[in-house]
């Protein structure tokens, strides 16, 4: 007797149907799809579709925006591959997944190391949401106004987000002028700020690729007006740049895609989440924490739940549930692998052949670069002659994509035609002489 | 039956623990925002570093491992082929700004799965953006407060069910509505509940059939009549959407929106909490609304539609969990029509099967038949002055996984227990006779539980109270 037959017998059925007697038959459907194929034939099918794209090793580019490709060791995929990992579920049972547990607690002690706040999260979808969450927890903590303040200059993706995550919610979004260097003008902040502002959002590098240097205005600022500073930043530049609660960030949010997580058209990725200590009760999303076993053994598990939609419910600080774990589980793998020094260096290189390569196209008759006159990190911008959509689909034939072009995307009032132009280690010195060339040819 | 399941024990400290205080040098960064005391990072030969994750991933259970009879989660095998074809580098290697004309593959697979989600959802749309379920209901209701908006209509309340998922409820105070919770009856919505509760301030109603019990709301027709009648929307939450496969839809019941777990119903990975992918499926009528961009087809070409008449705008970043997207379209793929409802068939009745044979070790609320999970409750174990949490723990002891507890929360002491379609039925057999096993033993070896795993009890009332959440945070003893 077959297995299925034991079982339906078991239940005094005939036939598997009457497993589904309970649904009325003026409801029923039937599925108009294609039928299955073999293993073989959808990987042979899928593979097929997937070799109309051009991945980024058949191309030239200098794209980022958020997005960025790096150097991925070859054990971040080995590890993260281990099915104990990526087949399980969140760890609602401790004892069992403390694999798991200890790996995020990693993670989460990797960003508290880089971002000085020592309370994060194991993970939001992506930076945006990232920044929606904490644009929510913000006005948690701060009972005073209703006004949140936002660089005008900020991502044309988080903006929408932003203001989605915030409808039905009585929160106002001011916008605070970029000034000519592309920093946050920090006269139009203080003329903003006020009773009514519960909170304030800086982003270094922000969309422009520009770094705030005289940051402790931002920590003046905030104590002044007794409200939440939420930083935006990279984590890999952290590595070299002055800790966020060194100038007073409560909360600050990233993306950790540039940590080991390939560009993947996008998706997924990982949110970053930190916040300060005094505020945990007031966090969004998962939280790992050390304790102790019943044998008095250092153990791990998830904690602080009661702020979690699955105990409370609608009283919840968000109704966040799977997250981006095994995301932030290669985060860490990468950051370990590279190690602190490594992860200096990386920084460092990426850096300099940024500058390297300012400084190249700048010397091209009628490009400018970068546009904006200030410090910047692995991104800058690039003033070009032309149209830079035109300019990047010229390049673009010929298999070069020199940057995303801000006219595509959004304007900022009215900026000239830019490109959003990113290095990193993976552009060999032969890219960037052909990106020059080609950049040179497209309006010559 | 024996408890022989041993977990792997290691005593590994963390590697940030390992790192010492050193100072950043030859710092190329303008001195007013150089770092000057560099992360507590270590620099370890690699082989260290993968000798720990290893060793960590030996003190993990997942599927892989073993049984896990999550309940909700649809924890089923997840296939190798559909990781194999996500790891390619013409699918990961890909930026998401690049011209579409270089990514013609991608978005013709993205503009499949939409077509391939609306024909299993009943729906005319779907977006494939939102990044996980709660993601998909709060874009739904997104949508639904726009709608409303747009028709000068403000109104204030969403209607749930006490069986709600808790992201339901937490998505509805998100977006700033009044809840409004109506009690079951047997199980199932209360229809007189409802009727009272709907009216002009009912924005939409948020239900999951078969709901979170198991049991499938027969009454579908006649709930979607009266939010209708009232001027709200139905929003069909998909994460029990494995059961139906092929047998309905919540286009036949007359939904509006709902959303789909990939990482539930099309069985990729749940990676230790994620990330999973929740696309949203509209009919017609709200088809306009969805968040852009969605994928569209233009003769033999594919492109991002960034303009539709209505649209939310965006809930994420860029387009989506694009390498999730490409693991369900692959395991659909090869299912098809007759794999999937064969997967339904199958995960209704290994419920039923396991079902029937714990029946006689726990209570069974409500009535009998299921769909592809069902709620026991345990409390019988407070005979032995034990709790839920102890049989679960127990569980573990046997190389089981143990199933959702304490939810819903109408059952007192719940258990709930989805075995899904990929197990053997000497894997349910198994179960049940471990939990037989462990109703006959010692009060005192099931509330000490577990004893195989790589650690005791965990005090999760200490870490509430120490609240480590970094190593930054641990205090020197």
């Amino acid at each position: 007797m077959s297995a299925e037959k034991e079982m339906l017998d078991l239940l005094e059925y005939e036939d598997k149907e009457e497993l589904f007697q309970d649904i009325p038959e003026l409801i029923r459907t039937d599925l108009d799809i294609p039928e299955g194929l073999s293993e073989r034939e959808v990987m042979v099918e899928v593979k097929n579709k997937l070799e109309k794209n051009k991945d980024l090793n058949e191309l030239t580019s200098f794209l980022g925006g958020g997005i960025y490709n790096h150097y991925i060791p070859a054990a971040v995929g080995e590890i993260i591959g281990k099915s104990e990992f990526y087949t399980s579920y969140t760890p609602y049972q401790a004892e069992i997944s403390q694999g798991l547990l200890q790996s995020l607690f990693e993670y989460q002690s990797l960003i508290a190391e880089l971002t000085g706040l020592g309370a994060v999260n194991t993970s939001m979808y992506d930076y945006p949401t990232a920044l929606a969450e904490a644009v929510l927890m913000s006005a948690r903590i701060s009972r005073k106004g209703r006004k949140f303040l936002i660089p005008e200059n900020i991502h044309w993706e988080k903006d929408p987000v932003l203001k989605n995550y915030l409808r039905g919610k009585d929160i106002d979004i001011e916008k605070v002028k970029f000034d000519e260097v592309g920093r946050i003008d920090k006269e139009d902040l203080k003329s903003k700020l006020g009773e009514e502002v519960f909170g304030f959002y800086v982003e270094t590098p922000n969309v422009f690729g520009v770094i705030e240097e005289d940051v402790d205005t931002f920590k003046d600022l905030k104590e002044d007006n007794d409200c939440v500073l939420v930083a935006g930043t990279d984590p890999v530049l952290l590595s070299l740049m002055t800790l966020p609660s060194n100038w007073g960030a409560d909360i600050v949010v990233g993306e950790s895609q540039p940590l080991g997580i390939p560009p993947s058209y996008g998706g997924p990725t990982v949110g970053i989440f930190a916040s300060d200590e005094k505020y945990i009760r007031k966090m969004p999303g998962r939280i790992i924490g050390e304790t102790e076993d019943s044998n008095g053994k250092r153990a791990y598990c998830m904690t602080l739940q009661t702020r979690e939609q699955h105990i409370r419910r609608e009283r919840a600080t968000s109704n966040i549930c799977t997250n981006q774990s095994l995301m932030a589980l290669a985060s860490a793998v990468y950051t370990h692998i590279k190690g602190g020094l490594g992860l200096e260096d990386l920084a460092r290189k990426n850096y300099k052949k940024a500058h390297n390569l300012a400084e190249r196209i700048d010397q091209i008759e009628g490009f400018e670069a970068p546009y904006f006159d200030s410090e910047f990190y692995k991104e800058f911008t690039v003033k070009t002659p032309e149209g830079s959509k035109e300019i990047f689909e010229r390049c673009a034939e010929k298999d070069v994509l020199p940057g995303i072009p801000l006219d595509e995307k959004e304007k900022f009032n009215s900026l000239p035609d830019i490109l959003l132009t990113a290095v990193t280690e993976m552009n060999t010195d032969e890219d960037i002489d052909l990106l020059l060339e080609t950049l040179e040819e497209v309006v010559g | 039956m024996n408890s022989d399941y041993r977990q792997a024990r290691y005593e590994e400290d963390l590697l940030v623990e390992r790192a010492d205080s050193r100072k950043v040098e030859d710092n190329p960064l303008p001195s007013s925002i150089a770092r000057e005391e560099a992360p507590k990072i270590p620099d370890l030969p690699k082989h260290e570093v993968v000798r720990y994750f290893n060793r960590l991933s030996q003190m993990n259970y997942g599927i892989d491992t073993g049984f896990y009879p999550l309940g909700s989660c649809t924890m089923k095998y997840n296939p190798k082929f559909t990781e194999k074809i996500a790891s390619h580098s013409k699918a990961t290697d890909l930026h998401p700004y690049q011209p579409e004309d270089m990514a013609q593959g991608t978005l013709e697979i993205m503009y499949e799965l939409q077509e391939l989600l609306a024909e299993l959802g009943g729906m005319n749309a779907v977006s494939l953006q939102p990044a996980a379920g709660a993601h998909g209901e709060i874009t739904g209701l997104m949508i639904a407060h726009q709608y409303h908006k747009d028709n000068d209509d403000e109104r204030k309340e969403v209607i749930l069910p006490d069986t709600a998922h808790g992201t339901n409820p937490a998505s509805v105070s998100m977006l700033g509505y009044d809840l409004v919770e109506i009690p079951s009856e047997d199980g199932c919505v209360d229809i007189e509940a409802l009727e009272e509760a709907a009216g002009d301030d009912t924005a939409a109603f948020m239900i999951t059939n078969p709901n979170t019990l198991g049991l499938f709301e027969k009454d579908a027709c006649q709930i979607a009549e009266i939010i209708h009648e009232a001027g709200g929307l139905l929003y069909y939450d998909g994460a029990n959407l494995n059961a139906i496969m092929g047998k309905t839809d919540p286009g036949a019941m007359n939904f509006d929106i709902m959303h789909f777990n990939l990482h539930k119903t099309f069985s990729t990975p749940h990676g230790g909490g994620g990330p999973g992918s929740g696309p949203v499926g509209v009919t017609k009528e709200f088809a306009s609304y969805l968040p852009v961009p969605i994928v569209e087809k233009d003769g033999g070409r594919y492109h991002l539609n960034y303009d539709l008449e209505n649209s939310i705008g965006r809930v994420k970043g860029i387009y989506g969990n694009w390498l999730v997207l490409l693991k369900a379209y692959t395991y659909i793929k090869e299912k098809g029509k007759d794999g999937l409802e064969e997967a339904a068939e199958r995960a209704v009745l290994n419920s039923n099967y396991l079902r029937k044979k714990l029946e006689p070790h726990l209570d069974l609320p409500y009535r009998e038949l299921r769909k592809h999970e069902f709620v026991l409750s345990g409390k019988k174990m407070k005979d032995k002055g034990l709790k839920t949490t102890d049989l679960a723990k127990r569980l573990l002891d046997y190389g089981f996984h143990a199933p959702t507890i304490y939810f819903p929360q109408l059952v007192d002491e719940a258990l709930m227990i989805e075995p899904t379609e990929t197990e053997t039925k000497e894997t349910l057999d198994g179960f049940a006779e471990a939990v037989a096993s462990i109703m006959e033993e010692d009060e005192e070896v099931i509330g000490e539980a577990p004893h195989n795993t790589a650690v005791g009890r965990v005090d999760e009332t200490k870490a509430i109270r120490d609240s480590v959440l970094s190593y930054k945070m641990r205090k020197e003893e």
